[in-house]
This record gives structure tokens, sequence and C-alpha cells, in this order.
């Protein structure tokens, strides 16, 4: 029943592809496609649910095979929770035109070498997977945006470094299935040089894809080029795909890892978390700082999943399979609503015409759909309740603190800074949105053109309506999640399912409570309030108009984190003063935090590849009489080696 | 449920709802008299909140719906944080659970919406004081969970109710891991209600503004549900301090009837600090707070060297 499923999901996502390209029916196939991912949703939650697995097991043959579990099966159903949205948003959002179908029809594949990633079985499908989904974005930024300059930068960037830490998951992988233990837990054996070996090159190679500090320089440059659907795609599903190998790796196959390597974890999510989050703070523009953000988010994932290793190395096993729970949990509200604000931003862009911070504002009169749907989205992703990302950072918090109540000195310390790390990244996330929010729908209109936006059409206001939703429903009752995630874990953890979180040793989290609360409060106290208003008045800026000039800019708003950031940011700021007989006339100010990591590893080693490849590139003169040089030079040594026996 | 329980929650409800307002009253009277004034009485807080409630409230003009809810879910905010944090050590639930991180998210909550509203009404005092009560928050809510950490790690939960009980009684102070964290969570509180040297309650300078930015476009009831936010904040952390970071007795009885002293004791203390101290640079608040984070950080570890 469910395999049938499966194979009707992933076959209406094919079909779809193919009417896709047609320009009479191109509409129709996106639809299809849509539909498909929702089948692919539904027989995913279904295996999540009930946790019968569907197809062929893990084998280290080098045969294709494919099969589902209830990690895959979360996996998919996240990916059609996030596609089924995306591509009906599609059909309003691209155009008709040869360019617009074939990127229709990429996403419709980009959607089905994941899929095929999270089914795969067998070492080479799964590395198979893992090269198209890299590759099926890089073609789809550059149909896009033409391959102008800036796309065909990015994409270099984005491949070269995806592929050079990629080498990583392809070590990692083969190894595992030269040793058999693709897929067999218990064949490497603890702290043996092939366990650390597989151990760091996954966290090498499958970290670069999931855009961990410092291997992430690729994602801020590649997510906000592609087109929304896309964007909300790769941020919402590709780089969590990452996250799902890694979860085979280290929890499914590896056994249980050293602490060391728990902790290592642990470190990589906390810089992770609260680096990705400080630069989305100083961005100025949309899709990029939605990016920034996405690494963020993913080191939250990487904290639950160290504390997972962590917990587990210390026999702790009921809250290292929360502490999975709180990573895989976070993974399906951080899709919701990633992809949830990429839409919007898609939107916006579409109606504006811009995205820069600065230039906005005003949008949820205009945009009250795509607005109410953003501040959701927004106030989600900051991790307030009671909606999904609350919840899922509460689990995760637990666990970090249960890292700390381990009773081992060191690995309790770490415990304890990457829960202050959290909470950092958590605060931060609030002024993030908070800024985005302000500047994005809020105050009076900071450019003309922006008085005039209209709302989109109906079928991109009803993705983000149906994205909105999940968060709100995936806030009320994420303990029904909770309870079969847990179950995720090799050694099985246990949770009682009810709508809010409650386990032992916590206060528990009853957010149907916390909601019902909240809201009921509210209404009591709006309607104390009356509605005895005095007549409507202008803001009071002692007295000076609030004119566009003077509207606070982002720089503005989080000048004061700069300025306390200063020794460690190290941002740049010019201001030129012209005067003209003792008048100030202009004033020009340009202000940037530049990354410290581009600035200080990626430029320098790009730097010296560069100076080696123009030395090395000496030894290739072209005159055919140095090349029949360098053949003498090694007949001359190979004879000489022989003579002196070394070849035998 | 037992008799200590419906006192407890009776304690807890009437207390946090409504003598709350006491709380900075008496911080400010006393404050007053230690700078040689008479200055108001204690009860100067409710005769505000009664000015407040009579007059009505202003409509921006420009502004959304971010602007008309903003202070009712204020209100809702510390009404179910105040639901939450309970007086004495006894089992009971309001609905909203017991758990101390929640109580972190709901701060973080009525914050962030606070400081949406200053950017619905689009004026720059507010959004000034809005920015730099964020820029604290980041190194106040680190430091909080690092305070919190050190008495969940002493307690093994996160239940409050656990929490409480677990601290009370002389033991735990034998070991130096509580009172570090005391420290921490001290500064914390100094920090969270908006008082000195992190922040000036009396400030009407809209340039020296943090707490009290994003509160400057409103009148009458909005700003009265505001006003009552910041003293239930008051409330909140000063019984989380009392009841868990200070001595407290294991008699749930006890822990009720010490409580009023404890609090009141607290108001002075934060009265005579903020006699002592003047405001610091905002930006170097981080610092102070970066020192309490180390204490706490140190606490944790000492019970991980003193455990195993």
């Amino acid at each position: 029943m469910s395999a049938a499923l499966y194979w009707l999901g992933g076959g209406a996502i094919a079909v779809g592809v193919v009417v896709t390209l047609f320009r009479a029916q191109w509409r129709r196939g996106l639809a299809v496609q849509a539909v498909g991912a929702t089948v692919l949703m539904v027989a995913g939650i279904a295996t999540v649910a009930t946790g019968h697995t569907v197809g062929a097991a893990f084998t280290s043959q080098l045969t294709p095979r494919w099969g589902v579990d209830r990690l895959s099966g979360l996996f998919l159903a996240t990916l059609g929770l996030v596609a089924a949205p995306a591509l009906a948003y599609s059909s309003r959002y691209l155009n008709d035109s040869l360019r617009g179908r074939l990127v229709g029809a990429l996403t419709g594949a980009f959607v089905l070498a994941m899929a095929g990633l999270a089914c795969a079985r067998d070492a080479i499908t799964f590395l198979g997977g893992w090269e198209l989904m890299s590759l099926l974005p890089a073609v789809i930024i550059l149909l896009h945006r033409n391959a102008d300059s800036e796309s065909r930068r990015s994409v270099f960037i984005y491949l070269a470094i995806t592929h050079l830490g990629g080498v990583g998951t392809w070590v990692a992988v083969l190894l595992l299935a030269h040793a058999g233990a693709f897929g067999t837990a218990g064949v490497i054996h603890y702290g043996s040089g092939l366990q650390i070996g597989v151990a760091v090159a996954a966290l090498i190679g499958m970290g670069t894809k999931a855009g961990v500090v410092p291997l992430h320089a690729w994602l801020p440059r590649a997510h906000p080029l592609a087109p929304a659907p896309v964007s909300a795609l790769m941020s919402g599903v590709m780089v969590k795909l990452a996250l799902y190998a890694m979860i085979r790796v280290f929890v499914d196959w590896l056994g249980v890892l050293p602490t060391w390597f728990g902790v290592l974890v642990l470190v990589v999510g906390a810089v992770s978390a609260v680096g990705g989050i400080t630069y989305a703070l100083f961005q100025h523009e949309l899709k990029r700082l939605l990016a920034m953000s996405s690494i963020e988010n993913i080191g939250i994932m990487v904290l639950g999943l160290g504390a997972c290793l962590l917990l587990r190395a210390h026999d702790e096993t009921a809250w290292a399979a929360l502490a999975l729970a709180a990573a895989l949990l976070h993974m399906v509200n951080h899709a919701v609503f990633k992809a949830l604000l990429f839409l919007c931003a898609g939107s916006i862009e579409q109606s504006v015409g811009s995205l820069e911070l600065n230039r906005l504002g005003g949008l949820l009169r205009r945009m009250p759909w795509t607005g109410l749907a953003f501040v959701i989205g927004a106030m989600a992703i900051a991790g307030l309740p009671p909606l999904n990302g609350f919840a899922s950072e509460w689990l995760t918090l637990q666990a970090l603190l249960h890292v700390a109540m381990s009773g081992h000195v060191g690995d309790g310390a770490a415990g304890d800074v990457a829960l202050a790390a959290l909470g950092a990244t958590a605060a931060l996330a609030v002024f993030c949105f908070v800024k985005v929010v302000g500047l994005v729908l809020l105050g009076p209109p900071r450019r003309a053109h922006v008085r005039d936006a209209v709302e989109v059409a109906a079928p991109m206001r009803a993705a983000v309506a149906v994205l909105a939703a999940a968060c709100v429903g995936l806030g009320l009752v994420p303990g029904l999640l909770v309870s079969r995630l847990v179950a995720i874990a090799p050694w099985s953890g246990q949770a009682p399912a009810h709508a809010g979180v409650s386990v032992p040793g916590t206060g528990s989290l009853p957010t149907v409570g916390i909601a019902v609360v909240l809201v009921a409060v509210t209404v009591a106290l709006t309607l104390l309030r009356g509605r005895r208003v005095a007549a409507t008045a202008p803001t009071w800026a002692s007295g000076q108009p609030i004119v566009p000039a003077l509207a606070w800019s982002t720089a503005g708003f989080t000048k004061p984190l700069r300025l306390v950031l200063e020794v460690v940011l190290r941002p740049r700021r010019e201001i030129d003063v012209h005067t003209d007989g003792g008048v100030v006339t202009e004033v020009a100010y340009a202000g940037e935090v530049p990354n410290l990591i581009d600035e200080r590893i990626y430029r320098p080693v790009a730097r010296w590849s560069l100076a080696g490849a123009a030395r090395a590139r000496r030894l290739q003169s072209g005159s055919l009489g140095t090349y029949v040089g360098y053949l003498i030079c090694l007949v001359l040594v190979v004879l000489i080696a022989a003579r002196i026996g070394w070849l035998g | 449920m037992t008799a200590p329980a419906v006192a407890g929650v009776t304690v807890q409800v009437i207390g946090g709802l409504m003598l709350s307002p006491l709380l900075p009253g008496l911080i400010q009277h006393w404050k007053a008299r230690l700078q040689g004034r008479r200055g108001p009485s204690p009860l100067q807080p409710y005769r505000e909140l009664r000015r407040l409630w009579s007059k009505s409230t202003v409509d921006v003009a420009g502004t959304t719906v971010v602007y008309r809810f903003a202070p009712a879910v204020v209100g809702a905010c510390l009404v179910a944080a105040v639901g939450l944090v309970p007086v004495n050590a006894v089992r009971t639930n309001l609905g909203v659970g017991r758990d101390v991180i929640v109580l972190v998210g709901l701060l973080a909550l009525a914050r962030f919406v606070a400081a949406a509203s200053a950017w619905d009404v689009a004026n720059g005092f507010s959004l000034m004081g809005a920015s730099r009560d964020l820029t604290m928050a980041v190194f106040a809510e680190a430091t909080l969970l690092l305070a919190l950490a050190v008495a969940a790690v002493l307690t093994g939960t996160t239940n409050l109710l656990g929490m409480i009980a677990g601290t009370a009684g002389g033991g735990v102070w034998s070991s130096p891991a509580l009172p570090l964290g005391a420290l921490a969570f001290g500064l914390v509180v100094v920090a969270e209600t908006g008082r000195q040297p992190f922040d000036n309650p009396d400030t009407h300078l809209e340039l020296t503004m943090i707490h009290e930015g994003p509160l400057l476009e409103y009148a009458g009831r909005d700003l009265a549900y505001l006003q009552w936010a910041t003293a239930a904040r008051h409330w909140v952390v000063m019984v989380l301090a009392a009841q868990i970071f200070l001595p407290h007795p294991r008699g749930v009885w006890a822990q009720l009837a010490t409580l009023p002293f404890v609090l009141t004791l607290m108001c002075g203390a934060l009265a005579l600090v903020e006699t002592l101290l003047a405001k610091m640079r905002v930006l170097l608040a981080p610092r102070l707070l970066g020192v309490a984070a180390s204490a706490a950080l140190l606490g944790v570890i000492a019970r991980g060297v003193g455990g195993s």
C-alpha cells in the first residue's frame, strides 16, 4: 500500500515534469507535480506514524536498491510538505517563457533527486542522488538568472566548495561500503581508526552540504539567487538532507562515538548557530538574510545531534533519543517556516521589485495575506511560543541541559556553553526577525513605489497560507510528532503521544494550554481596553515630521550590537563629508560587516591556491622541447631505479 | 487540592496579578528616602494605573494591528508568566506548565511584540530603546539560561517546583555552585527589571530610554497594561530569585511565610543599588553580564567537580 503511494507520488512528479515543458499545459504540469508531492508527503507521514519499512533494506553491495524507513519517511514527508506549496506557488511565480517552463520542470527534477537520495539504500544510488541534488540547483540558478556574471561567479563558488568538501562524503560512504558497514551497525569498532576516519570525513563532507560554519561560504551566495520556490526547497530541504546523511552515519551506522567527537559536533553547531544569526542580523537584503539564518538553524539541529552523540556516549539513551528527536523536530519546523519566508520574499519581490530592506516598509497594509503569513513565519523562526519554532528550541535546550547534568566535568561544561550559545542565538533571532518584520511590513513605506504594492495572485497566497497554518499546527501539537521521532533512534526511546511535550525532568511544555492562555488573555484585555480612542494622532517625534529620509534603517537598528561586538566583527565604516566654504554640502556613508570567515580563511586559501597554480603552470610551457626533456628525464629515472633495484 | 496548594495558588495569582505594582512602588519609595527626599508613596503605581485606566487611548496614524494588539499581547505574556512561576513547592498546575525555559520564551515573546510596535509607529526614540533592549537581551538571555542551568543541574530538573524544593534548606549552600548561580541571577534580575546600572526607570529623557522607549506612543489603558507588565516582570524574576537563588525553608507553609519578607528585602537591596550606582554606558552593560555568565558557568563546573 505504502510502496504504491511512493511510486505514485514519484511518478506523478515525473509526469508533471514532462507536462511542464509544454507551453499550453505548463501550469497543469506544475499542478500535477504539486499533487505528486502531496502524495509523497502523505506516504511519508504514514511511514512515520506506523513505522513500517517499505522496500529494500540498506546494503553494502553496489547494486541499486530503494526503500523507506521511518527516518527516510520523515524527510520525504518534509520534502512533500515544502515542495507541494512551492510548486503550486511556481505556477504563478514563473512565467510561460521557455526559461520559466524549464525552471518549473527542473524544480520537479530537483524534488525527485532529493526523494531519490532519501530512498537510496546502497552507496552508488546514494552518491548519485547526492551529486544530482547539488548540480540541479546550479543549473536552475544559471537558467533563472540568464547566466549573468553574478550568478556565474556564485554558482562557481557553490560548486567549488560543495565539491571540494563533498570529497568527504565520498570518502565516508565508500569506506563504509568497503567495510560492509553501509546500513549495518556494529561492524566498525568503537574508537578504531576507521570509525574516526569515517566520522571526520562525513562531518566535513556532509557539513559542507549542510552549510555549517566554516564550510558555509557557498550558502549565502547560492540560495538568494535561485527563484523563490527553489530557494525554499534548497534552504528547507536540501541542506537538511545533509543532516539526514549525518544522522545515518553518526547515529545509525558508526555505533557509539568517542565523547570528543560529540564535543566537536557541539562546537560546530554552536559556532554555526551564533555565527549564522549574527551575520544574518547585519544583512540588508531579505533573501540573503534568510539564507544566513538557515546556517543558524542548521547549527541548532547540529547542536541537537551533538547532544544526542554525547548523551549516548554517557549511556543516557532516553535523553539521547529525545535529543535526536529535538534535532529532527527542528528540521521539520525549519523546513516549514523557512519555505514560508522564502515564498513570502518571492511575493514581495514580484510585487515591489526589490528586497532591499531599507527600501520597503508598510507592506502589511498593502499585502495583508502575505504580510500576516510573513509575521507568523518570522515569529516561528524567532522561536517564540506558541509557534512551532519554540517547541523544537525548547526540546534542544532541554537536551543540552541534560548534557550539562551528565556529571562529567568537561562534557558538562561543553553542554553548558552550548546552552548559553543557543540562548544567545534565540535572542539574536528575535532581534533579527523583529528588524525584518519592522523594515518590510511596518511603518510608512520607505520608497514611493512601495506605496503602490498590491497583493499577489491567489495560488501564491494559498501556498504561504498553507505553510503558515503548518507553523501554527506544528506549534500546537509537537508532542504527537515527538512521540514518533524518539522511535527513530536505533535504541528506540519513548515519549507519550500528547499534544504537548511532557518529559520527566522538565516542567513539560503544554503547548495547547499556553496558546489558550495567551489568546484568551489577549482577547480579554482587548475587550477591556474598549474603543475609547481619542482623535487619531501622528507619531510624536519631538515635533519632527516622520519622512522617509529620516526613517530608521537596518544599520541604525543594529548599531548597538555592532558596537558591542566591534572587537570581534571588525565592521567597516566610511563617511565622506564634503564641505563647501565651511558648509556641509554632501555626506556619503558606507558601512558593512564583512564576513570574517570569508576574509580570514577563504580569501587567503584562494590566493595561495592561485599563486600555486601560477607556479605549476610554468611546467606547462607549451614548447615541444620541454616535453621531450620531461620524457627523457622520466626514462632516465626509471632506468636508474631499475638498475638500483627499486623496481624489483 | 490540599491546603498548601490552595494557599500557594492564591498567593501566586493575587500576588502576581494585583500586588506586583507594589514592588516597583516600594523600590521608588525607598530610593527617594535613601536620597534624602520624601518621595512618592509605595502605592504610587496603583494611582498611576487608576489614572491611566480612565483616560482614552491614542490611535497613531498609519499603524496596523501590531500597534493595536501589542499591549494586550505583552499583558497576556506576563499573565502566563505569573501563572507559570509558583511561590512554593506544592504540586499545582495552572495550565501553562511549570517549566522555566517556557518562561524564557514568554519573556522573549513580550520583547518581540514591544519592539515590533516600535517599528509600527516608526518613532526613532522608540526604536532606539527597542534596539538597545534587544542588544542587552542577547547577553541577558544567555546569562539567564546559564544561571538557571546551575539550579537545574543541582536539582536535576527544569520543573520550577522541583527547583524550589531542591534548593531549599541549607545543604545546597555548602558547595560554591549555587552562590555563583545566585550572583549571575542577581544581575539578570537587575537587567530584566530595567533598573540601574542597566537602565534608568526614572528617566524622562527619550534619548536615554531603554525599556521605556517602545512605550512612548501609548496612552490610556494600553499604557496601563504595559506598566502593569513591567511590574509583573519584577514579580516573576524576584519570586524566582527568592525561592531558588536565595536561602529558603523546606516547609511549603514556611516558604509562603518568608516570601513577603524576602521580597521586601530585595526591594530594599535594589533601591540601595540604584542609589549607589549610576547608569553605566549601554555598550558596557554586556561586559557586566559576561562576568555574570562566567560566574554561572563556573557554578556548573564546580558542581561537576564536586559531584564526580
